[in-house]
């Protein structure tokens, strides 16, 4: 399977699971629109992918653990 | 004295001289904004009564000797997504939360009321900030901003009254947000300053939050001076918000004077211009190479916009999680924003994670492009400011191409938008400075510098 199939076939899956969520209430203009949306999402995200990372390249999201004063 | 367009220093040395009182400052700049903010779309609600209280107050404490700093008396007026009590409405610009209000000031404003300037107004922005992916100007329950500088373009966004009411002269300073371009946009499209802070300079306790990682919240006003006598007000460590820094901030008004600057350009960041910005930035940097050196610079090939973008909507989703899913963003103003978001659902937690992840490579890759310079420089927009009618292309969407804004705001580095000349249609351009983090002072001073060798600054658009 080529690059572009695997995009289309996600594209596919993961527009399915959207409008299994949000259909119901979008026209079939607005459908579109998302359609449009994940597939632009799929492109953005396959940008990401095709970098490639160490296991040491953390992501820049700090967490501080909790405890209350006291 | 005339109050309109003067610098923040002029008003203040008029105040503490008591050549004119706070009250009638802020009587001043109600009244414009009263009868010139509907031209411009640019007014949410008027504060008038805490205005003229505050402002009482301000000159019973200047009469008594008790000078708080140089923004004592002095009007300013907020992005309407800052909270405010008092049953004041906080509206973030979205027809469906018209009748929000909070319990309690954003600290922003509780900062600005301790160095005693006076609250007249919360300004109009697009709805929801921009986040559910609006096409248009029209894009906001309060229509569209509109720039003073023609009726018929855009006044940028998403803190579009805040770049109109400084621009048409109906506040002295006004505070924005950005989380991608909404503070550098409207300082570009309404001929203003702006300036964009280290994410974590200012406390964002009290305002809304589009994408806890990208905001931020910062003055546009009418040079980089102001802007820095403001950012020295609402800066700090807040308790109430966990991401500001521990850093103190003062600013440096002294900072640019009689040195030397090293800016450096991103290689192709004209590519995709309009040709009167192209212009007007290779005019800047000949300017600039009389404040000091310029130098072609250029940064690692990385999905830069495709980073922010991915961290941007898949925050934004979770952020308004409760309007997406119960379909409140059906009473959105812009037909796009009703139904935009849904495709968020497709962004996978690996993905945004992966974006978290090369976050951090790309904050290293341009500090360390900007560990040898002062700032980097480029045009502040691509273009002029759109026509109210009809789509902009934007980087936000995938339509444009913003290096600059997706590093910049990706990375959470400060940056400095000034005008810098005219392009078509006779609107305003701009020119932005973007520097290292906490380098808020270095991109102040060289924005300065550049304000004192020109005038575009004190140029100023007729009531349209």
């Amino acid at each position: 399977m080529s690059e572009a199939e695997r995009a289309a076939e996600e594209v596919d899956e993961l527009f399915a699971l959207v409008r299994r969520r949000y259909g119901a209430r979008l026209t079939a203009e607005e459908l579109e629109g998302v359609r449009r949306g994940v597939v632009a999402i799929v492109a953005q995200v396959a940008a990401l992918r095709a970098v490639r990372l160490s296991n040491a390249d953390e992501p820049v999201q700090r967490f501080t653990p909790f405890r209350a004063d006291g | 004295m005339n109050p309109v367009f003067r610098p923040l220093r002029e008003l203040a040395a008029a105040l503490r001289a008591r050549r004119v009182s706070a009250v009638a400052l802020a009587e001043t700049f109600l009244e414009r904004l009263e009868r010139l903010g509907p031209r411009y779309n640019a007014v949410v609600t008027l504060t008038r009564a805490r205005a003229l209280a505050a402002a009482r107050r301000a000159d019973d404490e200047l009469a008594a000797g008790r000078w708080r700093g140089p923004l004592h008396g002095i009007p300013y007026a907020v992005k309407d997504l800052l909270a405010t009590g008092g049953g004041v409405p906080t509206t973030w610009g979205a027809a469906p939360l018209r009748g929000q209000t909070f319990d309690a000031d954003a600290t922003v404003i509780r900062r600005l009321d301790a160095a005693g300037a006076v609250l007249v107004a919360k300004l109009a922005m697009v709805e929801l900030a921009g986040g559910m992916g609006y096409r248009q100007p029209n894009a906001s329950f309060t229509g569209p901003g509109i720039s003073p500088w023609a009726r018929d373009a855009w006044s940028g966004g998403s803190s579009s009254g805040s770049g109109s009411a400084v621009g048409a002269g109906l506040v002295p300073f006004a505070i924005g947000s950005e989380t991608w371009g909404s503070i550098l946009s409207p300082a570009a499209y309404c001929g203003v300053t702006g300036l964009r802070p280290t994410y974590g300079r200012v406390s964002r306790h009290g305002a809304m939050a589009l994408c806890w990682t990208l905001d931020k919240l910062g003055p546009l006003a009418l040079t980089a001076d102001d802007c820095g006598l403001v950012l020295e007000a609402i800066a700090g460590r807040d308790p109430a918000d966990p991401t500001t820094a521990d850093r103190a901030y003062r600013y440096d008004g002294e900072a640019g004077a009689a040195r030397s600057f090293r800016f450096g350009v991103l290689r192709g960041v004209t590519d995709g211009c309009e040709d009167a910005v192209r212009e007007n930035f290779e005019r800047s940097l000949r300017t600039l190479e009389g404040l000091g050196t310029v130098e072609e610079v250029s940064l690692p090939e990385l999905p830069y916009d495709d980073i922010t973008r991915t961290i941007l909507f898949a925050e934004a989703a979770s952020a308004f999680e409760d309007l997406i899913e119960s379909g409140g963003i059906a009473g959105l103003t812009a037909p796009e924003d009703r139904y935009t978001a849904y495709a968020r659902d497709a962004i996978l937690a690996k993905d945004y994670v992966k974006a978290l992840r090369l976050r951090g490579v790309m904050a290293r890759e341009v500090d360390r492009v900007l560990a040898r310079l002062d700032a980097l420089v480029a045009p502040g927009r691509a273009s002029v400011a759109a026509m109210l009618e009809g789509e902009f292309r934007s980087a936000i969407r995938g339509t444009a191409r913003d290096v600059m804004g997706a590093v910049g705001n990706g990375a959470g580095l400060p940056a400095v938008a000034v005008p810098n000349g005219f392009g078509a249609r006779g609107l305003p351009t701009s020119l932005q400075f973007m520097g290292r983090a906490w380098e808020e002072n270095t991109m102040l001073a060289a924005a300065a510098a550049y304000q004192s060798v020109t005038d575009w600054h004190t140029r100023h658009p007729g009531e349209q």
